[in-house]
């Protein structure tokens, strides 16, 4: 489940389907019961109804039965038209177990179906069964109905009848409760459906303000749009309380970046004063006649050093402010060939020194694009300065400018050591030097920034920076900037 | 041509004001922005160019530079600062400075400032600068060696000029090196030796006397 919103909306739909389960299963369950005690108290009463009217007409006429015309004795003609009318199944026995009455619904059934009938009346331990008026169910045959019945005797309508049975087929009453499980199954669809979709849009509607924070805490991306706040919510909800944490969070982060601006800005001053204070004394004395050798050496390599470290300086307070997302450029209309064509010329001295050979290719129109120049001749000089450090003698150099679709690239592709696949991600790292053992041992390694701000340089343009490398064949770097409008 | 350097920092100070002096211009030096906005704009001032340094003691530098310009005084500003983010120039410039100087700098570079704010023809380095044979004419750019000429591309040309504007004193490496690429260079790269080498071949083979002379361990001097 990719998002809260899905998985709310399924646990309400799973809430919501056992809860109607349950409620399917009880109203099921009672209706059914309920049913069937309607159907007993039928059965019950047309047996107590037949009963009262034999042994009434048994005390009126002193008899009940009279043999018919094939001379079986039955019931005399009165009672048995009373009885014609009660509906259901009724049938009365004799004692001798001789069929006496049946009822019209009775006489319908088949032959083979009445006798299974008239044996369930005669059953001697249904017949003990019905003192106690336990009703019992019947399937007669198996394609025939089944009957809900109750057998009871009538000890009051004189000795000549044995046992009623009174009973009712329960088909009606299985319809019934086929009816109610109809109803079930389509109103648990409808309600499972109908809760989807309302736990959808609840779930949405709840989620929505998430949302909208989302949208807004995207929009805050780095130093210069920090100062910016959530809209804080009237209710102290929730979510009004995670948008007055996360804006407490960003006052904390507001404060550590103005510390580091102020730290970066105090830095510049408080280093550079006193590296100032040093290059002009070194300055000072090895530019005045008649110093002694040694001492001009010692001043030259002390003036190395302070530049050295003013560079570094420089380099991490270029990143630091590169952090806060202020691009410290200054753009203007350059034709890059000359920026390319002079950093070239440092190249052929730089390769001609290290004994490999360099190639630059310009293309023939200018290719003016708006760039800070100092930072794209640094960006040029320090791709060009790699390539040829880390080709040993014999290699080859090639440097191109060009351009596709509204592109400028810039490439510096080498014939040197390249760069091991593992340590591919991390060339554009602060600190991140190639082996010790890349680098010739006569060249001191660099400050390990010269990459990072590369990379710095090309984003802070709109631009990308790609390395691609093989151990032993060389290493590419590709620079590429949009054209924009100029 | 009267220079006035406002510099709280006694040594940077110092060394600018020697430095300018011994360029041929008449410093005045003072330590905080009051005194300076107060001998700037005073009554008779007469300065021609002023060069600032931004973080000052009671007055800022960008303050003294606002009054500067509020009181209609017109005197070109070159600031001097350690800051060198971007949006602090462009602070600077439309505070009304002419043009700045990163800390920590070269002399040689706030030199070429200077004269360049002085709109002065470089009258202390002469147009045309000759070591024995060898000629070298700032103007055109040509450069023969006893009347012949030589070819030099653009690095060849700017080591050889610096040299010859301080010949006879060594120059080291590196302030070739920051002379010629106004980048720093990592220290590390011999460029300055094989730029070297290459003029050697073009201005001393199979020529007398030789000019172009190594200092072990610092760097080369143009002598005859």
């Amino acid at each position: 489940m990719e998002s809260i919103r899905a998985r709310l909306t399924l646990w309400y739909a799973t809430a919501l389907i056992l809860g109607l389960a349950v409620f399917a299963a009880v109203l099921y369950f009672a209706r059914r019961s309920a049913t069937y005690q309607d159907l007993d108290r039928r059965i019950r009463s047309e047996a107590d109804l037949t009963a009262g009217i034999l042994a009434e007409s048994y005390t009126a006429r002193g008899r009940l039965v009279e043999p018919d015309t094939a001379g079986r004795p039955v019931l005399i003609n009165e009672v048995a038209a009373v009885l014609e009318v009660v509906p259901d199944f009724l049938v009365v026995m004799g004692r001798d177990g001789r069929l006496m009455f049946a009822s019209p619904d009775a006489r319908s059934l088949t032959f083979s179906e009445f006798e299974q009938l008239s044996a369930l009346v005669n059953d001697p331990a249904r017949r003990a069964a019905a003192a106690s008026g336990a009703p019992g169910r019947y399937r007669i045959t198996p394609n025939g109905p089944t009957l809900h019945y109750v057998v009871r005797s009538v000890p009051e309508a004189g000795g000549q009848i044995g046992a009623i049975l009174a009973g009712a087929d329960t088909r009606s009453a299985e319809l019934q409760i086929e009816q109610l499980v109809t109803t079930i199954v389509i109103a648990f669809v409808v309600g499972v459906i109908a809760a989807v979709l309302v736990g959808r849009w609840i779930a949405g509607r709840a989620l929505e303000p998430v949302d909208r924070m989302i949208t807004e805490v995207r929009e805050i991306t780095d130093g210069r749009s920090l100062h910016r706040r959530l809209a804080v919510p009237m209710e102290k909800d929730e979510l009004g309380r995670l948008a007055l944490t996360l804006n407490q969070m960003w006052t904390r982060l507001e404060r550590s970046f103005v510390a580091l601006r102020r730290f970066t800005a105090d830095a510049s001053h408080e280093l550079k004063t006193p590296l100032t204070v040093v290059r002009a004394g070194v300055e000072r004395a090895i530019t005045r006649p008649d110093v002694p050798q040694e001492t001009l050496a010692a001043l030259e390599e002390t003036l190395q050093e302070v530049n050295r470290m003013t560079e570094l300086l420089e380099s991490l307070l270029t990143l630091a402010r590169a952090d806060e997302g202020r691009a410290d450029l200054h753009r203007e209309p350059v034709d890059l060939r000359e920026i390319i064509e002079e950093a070239g010329e440092t190249g052929e001295l730089l390769a001609e020194h290290a004994g490999v050979g360099i190639e630059i290719r310009l293309p023939p129109d200018p290719l003016v694009v708006a760039v800070d120049r100092s930072r794209m001749r640094q960006l040029a000089l320090n791709l060009i300065e790699n390539a040829v450090k880390y080709t040993p003698r014999g290699g080859q150099v090639s440097v191109e400018l060009g351009s596709s679709d509204g592109r400028v690239t810039f490439s510096v592709a080498d014939t040197g050591i390249g760069i091991a696949p593992g340590d591919l991600p991390h060339v554009f790292d602060r600190f991140w030097r190639a082996d010790s053992a890349r680098t010739r041992t006569s060249e001191r390694a660099g400050t390990g920034l010269g990459l990072a701000i590369c990379k710095w340089i090309a984003e802070a343009h709109g631009g990308t920076i790609e390395v691609q490398s093989r151990p032993g064949r060389g290493t590419t770097f590709t620079v590429g900037i949009p054209r924009g409008e100029t | 041509m009267k220079i006035l350097v406002i510099e709280d920092d006694k040594t940077v100070g110092e060394y600018v004001r020697r430095g300018l002096d011994e360029a041929g211009y008449h410093v005045e030096l003072v330590g905080d922005g009051d005194e300076g906005l107060r001998r700037a704009s005073g009554r008779g001032a007469n300065y021609d160019i002023m060069v600032l340094d931004l973080r000052l003691p009671k007055l800022s530098g960008i303050d003294v530079l606002r009054m500067l310009r509020d009181r209609g005084i017109g005197l070109p500003v070159l600031v001097l600062t350690a800051q060198d983010s971007v949006d602090f120039k462009v602070q600077a410039l439309r505070m009304g400075a002419d043009d700045y100087v990163t800390k920590p700098f070269a002399f040689e570079e706030l030199l070429a400032r200077v004269e360049a704010l002085g709109r002065r023809p470089k009258a202390i380095a002469p147009p045309t600068l000759k070591v024995a044979g060898l000629v070298l004419d700032t103007g055109s750019r040509e450069v023969t060696r006893d009347g012949k000429q030589i070819e030099l591309t653009p690095k060849e040309y700017a080591v050889l000029e610096y040299l010859m504007r301080h010949h006879g004193r060594v120059m080291s490496r590196t302030l070739i090196t920051e002379y010629a690429w106004d980048y720093h260079f990592d220290p590390g790269t011999n460029i300055v030796d094989v730029v070297i080498t290459r003029l050697r071949k073009k201005i001393d083979h199979a020529r007398e006397p030789k000019l172009i002379h190594t200092v072990r361990g610092v760097g080369y001097v143009v002598r005859a």
